[in-house]
């Protein structure tokens, strides 16, 4: 087992090390660098001569070690991300990009995988109750929703729940996390409230799709156990049914969920981050989407690793907590 | 019997040739082929019927998009700005029943506060919608000169079923037209990554061994990237001044590079479970070469599951250009996309006045459900042998 963990833990460290590669790319595929836009910049706003510009610009430059090889850049880069938590310079926002992203990363996680829990709940337990109502009209009803939902365009959805709550209920403070008089108060029940009045479209539009795949995934599991000639066995004991699918089937029926996980974690980042871009609320999602519109290039950079960072970190959770629930994986 | 299109001849020469003639009857529907059987496996299914139609009948309507938008799609009149969607009624102000459906004429008012134009039903005067109608000229399929359109209405009238825009320009047939655009481009980044996806796939299954890991570890490394965030970074490095076409056919690519990992996986485990098979293995003693072995024997074998990936690729990557014309980091004017079409949904002003311009989502919605429709019926079908 714990060579196991071992394993999955270096092949993680390749891939982080293969996705650090892919967002520095990304960082270096437009034209010109960091001090280029800032010398345009300058010259359009500052109203400086090209010569003032430039000479900024070279400072610019120097400052941040953009003249030197890309290679030596690249290891700068990882190496400030290790050792001071440092992403790169921001433009628009004058600040070091690490920072940005540590006000709105707690945010976003906790969005991401609330919608992930409540997707999950929700999946499991419908699944179990549509599989035990085969071709009922509840099991027929979850199917078409599950179909319809996920056909449903994530950022349409959005766009009908902020016409709705702004024009039909008033409610205009959507885009951000609380309305202005609980926006500086400590945290307290009141305050929690006002921010679930405020984010449960992003957790709703996150974990729709989510919860259309685990009910199917659980729906499909469920029946392939339920056909078991030891679930025959349990019932011909005479052991009430209820008991039958909790403790013999259920259990049984949940590993494909969880090998499952890694990969629906994507999703739910997706889907929040799809949904926090057209609602305008300040999580990773429009500070990623506003940084590729203004080619401030290290928070797209350091985002897309960022977000890739939690998946390869997601899958191996995945694959950890499924080697402890399932003794039949092997770990050679 | 279901088989009605066997040929079954007229004439019987005699009456001793009747029985063979039967027997061979009896042997040809004995014997089906896989995709007859698929075929009758897949009509069973409603919805995977109701899918294809739906599909059939969106790229017909992209493809005639002329015919079917009542007006020139270049047309683009800024005094109809923000029109709302026409109603067609069939009975009128007076309570009389028209037996063709008809509409009013528009007449608008002005705020004098705020500028901003409403317009109104003029309920005195009344245009019927025709069929086939004369109309702007236009080319069918850029070759054949025509004038006729759908439905429309005498000069004088407007007939916008889905409004217009902010150019004035009409939704429904733009929506027709901005499907040209969006279903080549969902087809042609499910081709790339059809293409790249069998390549690899049968690499990784047939030759095993060291290349198989190595594949399969960069599927791994490929999958770890959100596709979402990397699709929106890629597009938004893309130069805006390029030229539209030259847009569209690296957007393609970029939707390619992210969607190949599954159909991969798929052709992989369906070539190792065929390569120790005795066909494959009997045509390997008979000398076949690897190539031949691979496209006549093994790839023909993963079809099936190809084209139920690839029907289920589509609707993600229709979805995906979607949200990333809608942000406007996607397709680029003059070509139109139905979510380039929603851009002006963006400012919730505008979409608060003026709803109706969501509604190229309709054309979203029946695409991505007709395709996952046909999808779903046809992963059912493709295995024709199981018991359902």
């Amino acid at each position: 087992m714990l060579s196991y963990i071992a394993r999955r833990l270096v092949i993680s460290v390749f891939l982080l090390l293969g996705v650090w590669a892919v967002s520095w790319i990304v960082i270096q595929l437009p034209p010109g660098d960091f001090a280029t836009t800032y010398e345009t910049y300058l010259m359009n706003q500052g109203s400086m001569t090209q010569q003032q510009a430039e000479d900024a610009g070279n400072r610019l430059r120097k400052q941040y070690g953009f003249d030197q090889p890309q290679v030596v850049q690249y290891i700068n880069w990882m190496k400030g991300i290790i050792t001071q938590g440092k992403f790169g310079p921001s433009f628009a926002y004058g600040r070091d990009v690490g920072e940005l992203i540590g006000e709105r990363l707690g945010y976003t996680l906790v969005l991401a995988l609330a919608a992930h829990l409540i997707s999950t709940l929700v999946g499991i337990f419908v699944g179990i109750y549509v599989a035990q109502h085969k071709y009922s009209f509840w099991d027929n009803l979850a199917s078409v929703f599950a179909f319809v939902f996920a056909s449903l365009p994530r950022f349409w959805i959005a766009l009908v729940i902020a016409y709705t709550l702004v024009f039909v209920f008033n409610q205009h403070h959507i885009t951000s996390f609380f309305s202005p008089e609980y926006a500086l108060a400590p945290w307290s029940f009141a305050k929690l409230g006002n921010f679930i009045q405020h984010v449960w479209p992003i957790v709703m539009i996150a974990g729709l799709g989510g919860v259309a795949r685990n009910m199917r995934v659980m729906r499909g599991n469920l029946l392939d156990v339920l056909g078991a000639q030891y679930v025959t066995t349990a019932r011909s004991k005479g052991l009430a049914e209820n008991k039958v699918i909790s403790r013999h089937a259920v259990p049984n029926a949940l590993h494909p969920i969880v090998a499952y996980q890694g990969t629906v974690l994507p999703y739910m980042f997706q889907g929040e981050m799809e949904a926090a871009i057209v609602l305008g609320i300040p999580t990773l999602g429009p500070l990623f989407y506003d940084s590729l519109v203004t080619q401030d290039i290290y928070i797209a950079g350091s985002l897309l690793f960022i977000y890739a960072a939690m998946i390869v970190l997601g899958n191996l959770i995945a694959d950890i907590s499924l080697g402890f629930l399932d003794p039949r994986i092997r770990y050679n | 019997m279901e088989d009605t299109d066997t040929f079954i001849p007229q004439e019987r020469p005699a009456p001793a040739e009747k029985a063979a003639v039967e027997t061979l009857l009896a042997e040809t529907t004995q014997h089906e082929g896989y995709f007859q059987l698929v075929w009758r496996r897949f009509r069973k299914s409603k919805p995977a019927i109701v899918g294809g139609l739906l599909v059939i009948g969106l790229a017909i309507m992209a493809i005639l998009a002329d015919f079917f938008s009542p007006y020139a799609l270049d047309e683009a009149i800024l005094e109809n700005s923000f029109i709302p969607p026409t109603q067609v009624h069939l009975v009128d102000a007076q309570g009389k029943l028209h037996l063709r459906p008809f509409v009013y004429a528009l007449g608008f008012t002005v705020d004098m506060k705020t500028f901003v134009a409403t317009w109104t039903e003029d309920t005195t005067k009344i245009y019927p919608v025709s069929f086939f109608v004369k109309g702007s000229a236009y080319k069918i399929l850029g070759v054949i000169p025509s004038d006729r359109h759908l439905f429309g209405v005498a000069q004088g009238g407007a007939i916008h079923l889905l409004g217009t825009d902010k150019l004035g320009r009409d939704l429904f047939g733009k929506s027709c037209e901005a499907g040209r655009i969006s279903l080549t481009m969902a087809l042609f980044g499910t081709l790339i990554s059809v293409a790249i996806g069998s390549v690899l796939g049968v690499t990784s299954g047939y030759y095993g061994g060291r290349t198989d890991t190595v594949i399969q570890r960069f599927v791994e490394f490929v999958n770890c990237f959100p596709q979402l965030p990397l699709w929106m970074s890629l597009a938004a490095v893309v130069p805006r001044n390029w030229d539209s076409f030259r847009i569209f056919i690296i957007m393609a690519f970029i939707f390619a590079i992210l969607s190949w990992t599954t159909l991969e996986r798929e052709v992989r485990g369906k070539v190792l479970s065929f390569r120790e098979t005795d066909f494959i293995l009997a045509a390997k003693e008979m000398g076949a070469s690897d190539s031949r072995i691979i496209f006549l024997h093994l790839y023909p074998n993963t079809l099936s599951h190809v084209l139920v990936i690839l029907t289920l690729t589509v609707p993600t990557i229709i979805l995906a250009e979607a949200f990333l014309s809608f942000l406007g980091i996607g397709i680029q004017e003059p070509l139109v996309s139905w979510g380039l079409l929603m851009r002006n949904a963006q400012n919730v002003q505008t979409l608060g006045q003026y709803p109706w311009i969501m509604s190229p989502v309709l054309f979203i919605i029946m695409a991505v459900l007709g395709f996952n429709f046909l999808g779903d019926g046809l992963r059912d079908a493709a295995d024709p042998y199981a018991i359902m």
